[in-house]
């Protein structure tokens, strides 16, 4: 079978999925906003899934609650009726709860029976932001991106002055919690006053603490949205946060945007830093000059491993094209990378094979390759290929333990990056 | 499509206990808005049939549904050919099939299917969003068994009609009204039985399994942990229905009394005192002296061989009380592996408990146990009056240890070992033993340098 990079599906179903839905996406981005209360809009499976999902992913507790929709609310209800008994029963049951927001996302059954989930919103007394994610659209990447659109649009408040070292990072959906954390680190070195939509990095990112997680732990608050369009800069990094930075720019347009496809690799970072120099007139700390030049020693010391091998990668598009560059760049062969959906940004990558697909697709390339990276799933098929090594990366990861820690951004993370890589190749290159 | 009159039915099982204290047509509860937190029917009906490793199990719906479940329990398999359980098949419909129907999309991925993977069998489930765009899920299945000659079953538990209690009784109609009684198994004995409601996770049934043969006691068919769907069509011919631990597939074994008169019974098998009564149950019910009498041999020679095995355990857990805070029937079964293994149970939660999981909780723990209502507030009250040493609850209770400065065991976490059988009482033994040892929770809540 030839695969090519199309909007099109090749098969009309899909074997050992890949792909994650938007209400999903829509879940974690709420999640990254202080004390708010994901509300899922429909029935009670697609919360629970969402939950133990993200649950087995972080190992921590998930704050996310549905409106349970039946089969005869499904056919009689707006929308109107489940929605606000959702909010009612949870407010009743619990009475110390106080939600800083309410974030409403759709799925696929409230989708197409058409709720009003706009005009519920007048009768709800807390902040509401909803956000149409119906899972027969996009796919989790794009669930994330739509619900940060929305909070920017129905939350943020309209400016027309910038505070000059304001600064707002817009981090794609695949970034774990302590990406967003180095990245918010790096800018803040800058002189940055730094806040990140969604903040996962104070939410989950696995710290221990008394209390057990009813809403948000942690994360951006909701003041802290409202006053974005205050910041000089906003930055998007990966394609599917694009236009939620566009959406930020129409609350003001004097914010200046940058966007990146990734930051990961020296080309991308350079790039990245030598913006913030340009914004800010001033040199990087000495820690950031050190770590380029720990990613250039780095990348000398894996080139020989990395160089000689070839790469199965899977993943959502803007992960995929962050790691295909990084591993391109020491001179990695990459035989396939298998996308979750389609992405303009895919079009950069240097691979053989480039297209939308699931693992049954990107099984056909495990006979040719050194090494997979892929989220869990590929891990119980490469059982039966012992010359193929495996870096787990993407959702889900239900077993490995430290997700929310890994970090692949920036010239620290390439660096551990491509050590971890290398030595996995090491175990099936050479140990024999 | 699925009734609301089999729905109304499923959900007023006569022969469940919960049904005993609600008003005639009342049925189980329905899902209220923001709070019901469990799985959906969909869900449920997965549960119940994923285990068919020898089927596919093609979910017609949107991506979340599969997207986020496949590859989730650890359900074990015999079965030689590829296992489909850890496998995900799914149409991920998209907007077009909404609009203008699923239909066409769910027919070529059958035969993508055939093509590709030529399974015993297909269960196709229906979801909410194919459900209510009313796609012939039903003609769809029929068309592709007629063409490929294998049994491709439709399975009507969209997640919006209930819970994953309803979903799992779903699932049973629907192996009902396709697959059993479709073949003749190849020869029967007086002593084959249908288990039901066992779905191997971790092996638990692995556990068990070798005494019945020793016993002579023949699994004839699965509902479903290691099944395979040739057996189940055969299921007809069983002499005795065994559920294990399930209370959603009473239905069908009820259904199977009536339409094939084969009686079922409910047993148990965590613990020493469960699995033997367990079996004796099983060999009661088949009626026969000599069957009863060689089970009551491997029980003294399975018996006296885990006392000799726990003599160490029961050394190093002489003395030491647990507190239990868990849901359903794990309230008296981890109770009574527990006290299998010479630890006293001082407390057991029967906050989401039926009547009968109550009374048995009660029988188990005595007189002067606690059965805790509002575990979350009386658990670390209890730890302090009796002096436990051990909490055995889910993660939320964990800070409740580390404040206690007690042993902690999260019941709820995916368990990797089977705590069924004799010999999963070894598993618990052992897991027990490095709870205790473990200073963790006492070290982890130690004051920060800038607090004290």
């Amino acid at each position: 079978m030839e695969f090519s990079l199309t909007h099109k599906e090749h098969k009309p179903l899909q074997v050992n999925p890949i792909k994650h839905s938007q209400p999903m996406g829509a879940t974690l981005a709420f999640l990254g906003v202080k004390d708010c209360m994901p509300l899922m809009h429909g029935a009670q499976g697609c919360a629970s899934y969402t939950k133990v999902f993200f649950t087995r992913h972080f190992n921590e507790p998930i704050a996310v609650r549905n409106t349970s929709v039946s089969d005869i609310t499904a056919v009689l209800d707006g929308g109107d009726y489940s929605i606000l008994m959702a909010i009612e029963n949870i407010q009743s049951k619990e009475k110390n709860i106080k939600p800083s927001m309410i974030g409403l996302h759709t799925t696929g059954l409230t989708e197409t029976k058409g709720d009003d989930v706009r005009g519920v919103g007048m009768h709800i007394e807390i902040p509401y932001v909803f956000v149409n994610t119906p899972d027969y659209e996009g796919g989790m990447d794009s669930g994330w991106a739509l619900t940060v659109t929305a909070m920017i649009e129905q939350l943020t408040l309209s400016a027309t002055d910038v505070k000059s070292n304001k600064l707002v990072l817009l981090p794609h959906l695949s970034m774990q919690p302590i990406e967003v954390e180095k990245i918010k680190a790096l800018c803040e070195d800058f002189g940055f006053e730094t806040y990140a939509l969604p903040d996962l990095s104070t939410s989950l990112d696995g710290y221990w603490e008394e209390a057990q997680g009813k809403l948000s732990n942690g994360g951006i608050t909701v003041e802290e949205i409202r006053s974005l369009a205050t910041c000089a800069t906003v930055i998007s990094i990966g394609q599917s946060m694009k236009k939620s930075a566009l959406a930020l720019q129409k609350k003001n347009p004097a914010i200046e945007h940058l966007h990146f496809d990734h930051l990961m690799g020296l080309d991308s970072n350079d790039n990245f830093v030598a913006q913030l120099m340009k914004i800010r007139h001033t040199q990087p700390k000495p820690l950031i000059k050190r770590w380029r030049a720990r990613l250039q020693d780095a990348m000398l010391d894996s080139h020989f491993l990395i160089g000689s091998s070839h790469f199965v990668i899977t993943g959502e598009p803007d992960m995929l094209v962050g790691m295909c560059a990084l591993i391109r760049s020491v001179g990695g062969t990459i035989e396939a990378a298998v996308s979750t959906t389609f992405s303009d940004a895919l079009h950069t990558i240097e691979a053989e094979n480039v297209f939308v697909g699931d693992l049954e697709d990107a099984r056909r390339f495990f006979d040719k390759v050194d090494m997979v990276i892929s989220n869990f799933h590929a891990e119980r098929i490469l059982h039966s290929y012992h010359d193929t090594a495996l870096v787990i990366r993407g959702f889900p990861n239900y077993e490995e333990l430290g997700n929310q820690l890994k970090n692949d951004q920036l010239y620290e993370g390439s660096t551990y990056f491509l050590f971890e890589i290398a030595n996995a190749l090491r175990k099936v290159k050479h140990e024999h | 499509m699925v009734s609301r009159a089999k729905i109304k039915e499923l959900m007023n099982e006569s022969a469940c206990s919960h049904s005993k204290d609600k008003k005639p047509g009342e049925g189980c509860d329905k899902p209220k808005p923001g709070l019901a937190a469990g799985g959906c029917a969909f869900d449920g009906a997965q549960i119940s049939l994923f285990p068919y490793a020898d089927a596919v199990h093609l979910v017609h719906g949107p991506q979340t549904c599969l997207g986020a479940s496949w590859e989730t329990r650890e359900t074990k398999t015999s079965f030689t050919g590829r296992d489909h359980t850890q496998m995900g098949f799914t149409t991920g419909i998209t907007t077009n099939d909404v609009i203008f129907g699923g239909d066409k999309r769910l027919a070529s991925s059958i035969d993508y299917v055939m093509e590709h993977y030529k399974p015993e069998a297909i269960f196709v489930y229906s979801t909410c969003v194919t459900a209510l765009v009313g796609d012939d899920i039903d003609m769809t299945c029929k068309l592709g068994s007629e063409k490929y000659s294998v049994p491709i079953v439709p399975v009507h538990a969209a997640g919006f009609v209930g819970s994953k209690n309803l979903g799992s009784r779903l699932a049973g109609e629907a192996v009902l009204e396709h697959l059993i009684g479709t073949k003749e198994p190849e020869f029967t004995t007086a002593y084959d039985i249908n288990l039901i409601g066992d779905y191997n996770v971790t092996g638990d049934m692995w556990q068990y399994l070798p005494l019945f043969e020793k016993i002579g006691i023949r699994v004839l068919s699965s509902m479903s942990g290691d099944g395979r769907v040739g057996d189940i069509r055969t299921a007809h011919r069983a002499k005795l229905n065994v559920i294990v631990c399930a209370k959603s597939l009473i239905t069908l074994t009820r259904k199977m009394q009536e339409q094939y008169a084969i009686p079922w019974i409910s047993v148990s098998f965590y613990g020493k005192r469960d699995t033997s009564f367990a079996i004796r149950e099983i060999v009661t019910a088949l009626g026969c002296p000599e069957l009863m009498a060689r089970a009551e041999a491997v029980i003294a020679e399975a018996e006296a061989e885990l006392e000799t095995a726990l003599i160490p355990y029961r050394k190093m857990f002489a003395g030491k009380k647990a507190v239990l805070n868990t849901g359903g029937n794990k309230a008296w079964s981890i109770a009574s592996g527990l006290q299998d293994l010479g630890i006293e149970v001082v407390a057991t939660s029967v906050a989401k408990s039926t009547q009968d999981d109550i009374d048995k909780a009660r029988e188990y723990l005595g007189e002067n146990g606690v059965l805790m209502t509002k575990p979350a507030s009386e658990q670390g009250k209890i730890i302090d009056s009796t002096g436990a040493h051990i909490l055995l609850a889910g993660g939320r209770s964990l800070y409740t240890a580390i404040k206690k400065k007690i042993s902690f065991i999260d019941v709820n976490q995916e368990k990797k070992t089977s705590y069924g059988g004799y010999g999963g009482l070894l598993n618990l033994a052992e897991d027990l033993k490095y709870a205790f040892k473990n200073p963790v929770f006492a070290n982890v809540g130690k004051p920060a340098p800038w607090e004290v």
